[in-house]
């Protein structure tokens, strides 16, 4: 420690030696670096899809064939294939999600609520290929012989392993929200002879409402982003699935699984960057509504 | 009015799924487990051209190293600012908001953009160099939230009190607040290096090859990694997951131990700064 701490000396004499001025503008590049990026992002992955977009316009979205001979590249059934197995991981997730928010911040008693959210945290860090692994190793065979079907590679199981990834988020956002209700309202509703549920229902959630709204966007974000994870699992057929048990494409699954053979310039290539720019697109707007629904909310609050 | 009885059907509906998702971790983490025997420690030393993982756990080190050591300084500065410098006001308003939709951007968008710019426009390749730069992207929302945090808790009678004694402002921010702020801000560093030591989608088209010879001897070669390897042998080659089993244990491992430090430290050093209660 003590070690460590003479480390520390230095590195703050040295950074206070630097001088006050330049260093403010020099924060400030440092702050405004994500702006930066995100508009670099938008402009190259845009300029990339260009060809295609002019090509095909709509079609991009809306086409329902994806036939590399016959120069097709309808995305369709990938936007459908996601947004499926989105929606599927989110009514998993939204409600194991905001009752083990409640739960946790409301009505576990204090020494264990550290405990269990590193627990959530932890399940937050595992990265998606281990998620993707154990779906392939035990959810997969599962499914299969569950629902007796050849092969368990199905929109639900990406689903499934999705909820998973997805109630951590969920937890974590609406948890803070919930816990940030003063404490003076809710002794006033217990004073009143309230019960801890009747106090929970009328106060807590109402208050923190817009809160969980946002946290169900975020999740809802991470969802149909996740890449790695669904293409291992969710079978990688790209139609227009009819159930749950049927295989399914995502967009991000699509794009990792067909990069590597896309020539670059190709008009394949810049299709696939196209898909990833309304990717990009969808995730904006759903991450900005969610900022806008918590500040929204806090002034109202 | 609600009863007793009603009261506690209420919290045990709420409970279960807390328990679910409880279980979902240990479930995961004894699957996991039951596969220690394909394990073998010889597997972290030998070649991987002999079979073994020792490029690729190297690989792995070296690209979320080089991540962080991008990606920390830049955010440490851009907390400091958010926090000390920032006017409340418009420019403010867009970088936070900015912040929130860096970290929002799925990781395959992160990778495509890594590899049209750092890849080909910047001309980096497919390297280890492109990998770092691509993957600090994904650190850096999770350092600026972390260290803000951090800063903010940190009591201004420090800084104060170094403003007094005829510091200038950012002399007295790094000699007090950012010496009070410092496990914090280490911490959040760990927690985005545990986000991007298993991550896939961003380096599968910038920086990441099946087989190497050897380490890469410059930043300009590619990187072999653990979970590269994982997913292209399942995905691409239709090999069944039993064979990668060791290596999915060691990622696990290495991305497990370091969210346990974060966690650790950070409750360690709550205990430790008395002003924070």
């Amino acid at each position: 420690m003590k070690m460590s701490n003479k480390t520390l000396k230095r590195l703050s004499f040295f950074f206070a030696n630097l001088k006050s001025q330049p260093m403010t503008v020099v924060l400030f590049v440092c702050a405004s670096f994500s702006i930066v990026i995100l508009f670099l992002m938008l402009f190259f992955v845009a300029r990339e899809g260009a060809l295609a977009f002019t090509k095909f316009g709509p079609d991009l979205l809306l086409g329902i064939q994806w036939n590399l001979e016959a120069n097709l590249f309808g995305g369709l059934p990938l936007l459908y294939g996601s947004l499926m197995v989105t929606f599927g991981a989110l009514l998993i997730a939204i409600p194991i999600g905001v009752s083990t928010a409640i739960f946790v911040s409301e009505v576990l008693p204090f020494y264990l609520r550290d405990p269990i959210k590193s627990i959530i945290e932890l399940l937050a860090s595992i990265p998606s290929v281990i998620y993707g692994f154990i779906g392939l190793l035990i959810v997969v065979p599962f499914i299969s012989s569950f629902f007796g079907i050849n092969s368990g590679q199905t929109a639900l199981t990406a689903s499934l392993i999705l909820s998973l990834m997805t109630i951590p988020t969920i937890v974590s956002v609406s948890g803070e929200i919930i816990s940030a209700v003063p404490k003076s309202y809710k002794e006033a509703a217990l004073g009143l002879g309230a019960t801890k549920w009747e106090t929970i229902k009328t106060i807590v959630l109402p208050i923190s409402k817009s809160g969980i709204l946002a946290s169900i966007m975020l999740g809802f974000g991470r969802a149909i982003g996740e890449t790695i994870a669904v293409s291992m699992v969710a079978g990688n057929q790209a139609h227009i699935a009819t159930s749950f048990l049927d295989s399914v494409y995502t967009i991000p699954a699509f794009i990792a699984t067909h990069m590597g053979e896309a020539a670059v310039g190709s008009l394949e290539y810049s299709a696939l960057f196209g898909l990833g720019l309304i990717l990009l697109v969808i995730t904006f707007i759903v991450n900005t509504l969610a900022d806008l629904v918590v500040k929204r909310g806090a002034q109202h609050g | 009015m609600g009863s007793p009885t009603k009261e506690r059907i209420f919290f045990v509906a709420l409970g279960v799924p807390v328990i679910i998702s409880l279980l979902a971790f240990f479930w995961i983490a004894a699957t996991l487990l039951t596969g220690v025997g394909s394990l073998n420690l010889d597997m972290l030393t030998t070649s991987a051209l002999k079979g073994g993982a020792f490029e690729m756990i190297v690989g792995t080190v070296y690209l979320f190293a080089g991540a962080a050591a991008i990606a920390g300084p830049i955010g440490i500065f851009a907390a400091i600012y958010l926090v000390e410098y920032a006017p409340s006001g418009k420019i403010t308003r867009i970088i936070d908001q900015a912040i929130n939709n860096l970290a929002g951007v799925p990781s395959i968008i992160i990778g495509l953009f890594g590899y049209t710019f750092f890849s080909r426009q910047l001309g980096f390749g497919i390297s280890l160099l492109s990998g770092w730069l691509t993957l600090s992207l994904m650190i850096l929302p999770i350092v600026i939230r972390g260290s803000e945090e951090a800063i903010r808790i940190v009591p201004t009678s420090f800084k104060q009190a170094a403003l007094a004694l005829g510091a200038t402002k950012w002399k007295s921010i790094s000699l007090t607040t950012l010496v009070a702020a410092a496990p914090g801000v280490v911490t959040s560093l760990i927690l985005g290096i545990a986000r991007v030591a298993g991550e896939t989608a961003a380096i599968l088209f910038t920086s990441s090859v099946l087989i190497t010879r050897g380490l890469p001897s410059s930043p300009f070669q590619p990187v072999m990694t653990l979970s590269f390897n994982m997913y292209v042998k399942i995905v691409a080659r239709g090999e069944s997951p039993e064979n990668v089993f060791g290596i999915a244990l060691i990622l696990f491992f290495i991305v497990l131990s370091f969210s346990l430090v974060a966690i650790i430290l950070r409750v360690y050093y709550r205990r430790k700064q008395p002003w924070l209660d």
